[in-house]
């Protein structure tokens, strides 16, 4: 503890300062390009913290990270593209507030909350590193396995409309995820002869596809001059902070602790803990069906978790050398390659580095407000730009960003191609979240099912059992037949509210006659 | 008319004596930045280790690396770049070994071992058997005899399936009596987060993945030919009484064509790179245990790795 006051002190060198908000900055406008995503920018960035001490470098890859994830937001609202696959929740209630011409709201929305996320993520990272450390261990194969089953099973509730054509669209998600190379037999599958097909369909290249290329067709077919139409009010910012303090307090806080919890097992990123938290949010409203039509809530659940997501997943990349997410991979190689341990041992034996790193995320966190404010009014001048030129703009970041990823022209096709899919499913009904989340969770759901059965060899030959041995596992199984059994506990909630209103009605008739 | 035409030919006859003269030029290779193919993702541990040394290269040479990265399928997107690369001297990359003795066989890759020209080897890090700090197991004779006498319920992890880990696991089955539940992970840093969760209870790691959860976890043996200078106190396999050599090699190679004179220069740099004190300090620090092998020798150990993994994985029935 004797760490903090020094590490604050460390906050105001003059070089971290300028790290801090270089790369903020940096981070939000990568985060908000769609094609460019928080590891690039972090990946881009470690070769010049070879150049600068641990900690500097440390703090500068933190404020990258941070900004990238909010960043993401920025166009989820603006032209329903997810800058980075976190913010993929974000658009089911941020382009349809745009739309409505509250951009502002969207925008300022997503700041707060993803800042109110940053640093519930970041208090449990400075005060309960080790414990939860250790309880992340804990998520093995039929752990893993359940979660994801979880996170597919929120296709039923966001879709609730039409439970069939989201399932179906899931399923062709997961359809898709099953190209390339066997997780379990290390063969190449569904490949048809062409070889860089090995690799997969990357999930990157599959959502700017599926969201901003088909969202450029979309627009370019609705003969509309502007994006939107933006009418800012000016009370927007304290309607806003009325709104998140009054009514959504429980739903940041919820969506905090998810994001969090999901950061910290190796594998689950921002994707699974915003979509988990944006389902939680609608399960526990009183009126869920305002959802999807652009409400702060909905916003407020995604935003928050994936920003929470950032301190969950530096929790076991610090203690264990075992890195949450792929940005926290990042950083973790820039680490070892300054000679850093990870360890438990971080907090005492290199504590000046760790407590420094802690306290700039939460100067980060705060340093976000202004700086985001300033960038989302800078971005709001794109709703005033013509169409056409938007939609160009687009469609040429969307193929750089693509092939940056890989430097491979076959991810340049699988925009291409997505995008006309996302196009017709949109027009058929079919919902491209539930396709974007079959494509995630696929790979992760084979892999851990493999080990799953491999591991039943030593349970008795049954998967079953090795599901039943784990508490977790069975717990999540209820959490999903729960999240199943919901459009149902909706449709009742609905009818029964329905039911209350009519009983009502003729007494007011009377009243006025 | 005359004169313009003249002034035209003088004109051809300078540039033509140029390009002769420019065409001298080309001996001091390099001249312009050379393209370093990372078949893995920026951050990795492949990533690290160019990095390192591109740090060194620089007191040698004026020209840049230019990091390329295309990462996928394990490696094998990347090695097929550097195979089908212009052999002009200024593409290069890094691989790794079994990989690339092992792609071409199962997954039917774009290149094969003869498609490079070696440059030298760098690391060598050895598969290690792991186990918790806590674990009842003290030896390696412990881990096996309590396999023996207990079928399927040691569980162990591997990263694979067709990887390092894998032959050293099918080595070990054909050599000694190991009846084990095999898992396979993605990655080594799963394989770590299982170990340390519980989920299996020995791992067949790298050393250089393992370094960076020490204190968690007890090396109890190594399958390398000697001791390693990072943990000096863990015995080889050999030592203990299995015979099991088993690791990964990381090397640098050019597409097969390259000018002799070219790879003549890259080998006699990258020799003194890895001579280098200070460089050999930073790859201790970083974890990584460096061994040199220049790039004759490793391309007669490449071919020994092929005959071996190719014998290996038919005896398993896992090649057609």
């Amino acid at each position: 503890m004797e760490f903090i006051g020094p590490a604050i002190m460390h906050l105001f060198e003059p070089l971290n300062i300028l790290l801090m908000v270089a790369g903020l900055t940096g981070g939000i406008i990568v985060g908000a390009l769609p094609g460019l995503t928080a590891t690039m920018g972090v990946a881009l960035m470690v070769p010049a913290t070879f150049a600068m001490d641990a900690t500097s470098g440390l703090i500068m890859l933190g404020a990258i990270y941070a900004g990238a994830i909010y960043g993401g937001s920025n166009s989820a609202c603006l032209i329903c593209t997810p800058g980075t696959p976190s913010s993929v929740a974000t658009t089911f209630d941020g382009w349809p507030l745009c739309q409505a011409g509250r951009a502002d709201i969207g925008l300022i929305t997503s700041l707060l909350a993803s800042v109110f996320g940053g640093i519930v993520g970041t208090v449990f990272l400075l005060f309960l590193a080790a414990p939860l450390a250790r309880f992340a261990l804990q998520f093995g194969g039929p752990e893993n396995f359940w979660l994801c089953i979880f996170g597919l099973s929120t296709i039923a509730v966001m879709s609730s409309g039409n439970m069939v054509k989201g399932l179906l669209s899931g399923a062709m998600g997961l359809l898709v995820s099953t190209v390339g190379i066997d997780p379990n037999a290390g063969v190449p599958r569904f490949t048809f002869g062409y070889y860089p097909l090995v690799q997969g369909v990357e999930v990157i290249p599959a959502m700017i596809g599926l969201f901003s290329f088909s969202q450029v067709l979309y627009l370019i077919g609705s003969y509309k001059p502007f994006i939107a139409e933006y009418r800012p009010a000016p009370g927007a910012f304290g309607e806003v902070v009325r709104a998140l303090a009054g009514r959504c307090k429980v739903n940041l806080m919820r969506s905090s602790i998810i994001g969090t919890l999901v950061g910290m097992l190796p594998g689950a990123g921002g994707e699974i803990a915003s979509i988990i938290s944006y389902n939680e949010a609608k399960r526990w409203d009183k009126n869920p069906e305002r959802f999807g039509t652009g409400v702060i809530e909905g916003v407020a659940a995604s935003e928050s978790a994936n920003n929470a997501v950032i301190g969950g997943s530096l929790i076991p990349m610090l203690t264990l050398g075992i890195p949450g997410s792929a940005v926290a991979a990042v950083i973790l190689g820039a680490l070892l390659a300054k000679g850093i341990q990870p360890g438990f041992k971080v907090f005492t034996a290199t504590g000046d580095l760790a407590y420094t790193f802690i306290m700039s995320q939460f100067a980060v966190n705060l340093l976000m407000i202004p700086i985001g404010l300033l960038l989302a009014r800078i971005m709001t001048k794109l709703l005033s730009i013509r169409l056409t030129f938007v939609a160009i703009g687009i469609v040429v970041l969307s193929v750089i960003g693509s092939y940056a990823i890989r430097n491979s022209m076959l991810d340049v096709w699988i925009v291409i191609i997505f995008g006309f899919l996302g196009y017709f499913s949109g027009r058929v009904g079919l919902d491209t979240g539930a396709m974007a989340l079959g494509i995630i969770l696929g790979p992760m759901i084979e892999e851990n099912l493999g080990k799953c059965v491999h591991l039943s060899k030593a349970s008795g030959g049954s998967v079953i059992n090795v599901f039943l041995e784990s508490p977790i596992a069975v717990l999540l199984i209820v959490l999903t037949l729960l999240s199943l059994a919901t459009p149902f506990l909706l449709d009742w909630k609905r009818k029964r509210r329905d039911c209350g209103c009519d009983i009502a009605q003729p007494k007011e008739e009377s009243n006025h006659a | 008319m005359k004169v313009r035409f003249l002034a035209r030919l003088a004109l051809a006859a300078l540039l033509v004596l140029g390009l002769a003269v420019a065409g001298d030029a080309y001996a001091k290779y390099p001249e312009k930045p050379i393209n370093m193919i990372i078949a893995f993702t920026a951050g990795g541990s492949s990533d690290v280790q160019a990095r390192i040394m591109q740090k060194y290269w620089s007191k040698y040479s004026d020209q840049q690396w230019v990091f390329v990265y295309k990462p996928g399928a394990g490696g094998a997107i990347g090695f097929g770049e550097i195979a089908n690369a212009r052999p002009d001297g200024y593409t290069i990359g890094g691989i790794n070994v079994p990989h690339l003795v092992l792609q071409p066989m199962v997954q039917k890759a774009m290149f094969s071992i003869d498609s490079y020209s070696y440059i030298c080897q760098v690391v060598n890090d050895p598969q290690a058997v792991v186990v918790r700090n806590d674990s009842k197991f003290k030896s390696v004779k412990d881990v096996f005899e309590f396999a023996k006498a207990n079928p399927g319920k040691l569980k162990i992890g591997l990263v694979g399936p067709n990887s390092g880990h894998h032959l050293m696991f099918l080595d070990v089955k054909g050599k000694f009596d190991f009846p084990v539940t095999e898992v396979f992970y993605k990655g080594a840093a799963d394989q770590n987060a299982a170990l340390l969760g519980g989920e299996i209870d020995v791992m067949f790691g790298n050393l250089n993945d393992v370094m960076r959860s020490l204190e968690e976890m007890t090396v109890l043996g190594l399958a390398a030919e000697k001791r390693n200078a990072f943990l000096p106190d863990v015995a080889t396999l050999r030592e203990q009484g299995f015979d099991v050599v088993s690791d990964i090699r990381r090397a640098f190679v050019a597409p097969k064509g390259i000018e002799k004179a070219q790879l003549d220069y890259l080998r006699e740099t990258f020799k003194k790179i890895c001579d280098d004190p200070e460089y050999v300090s930073d790859m201790k620090k970083a974890g990584q245990p460096t061994e040199y092998m220049d790039g004759d020798a490793f391309a007669a150990y490449v071919r020994t790795q092929n005959e071996f993994a190719k014998t290996m994985l038919q005896k398993a029935g896992l090649l057609k």
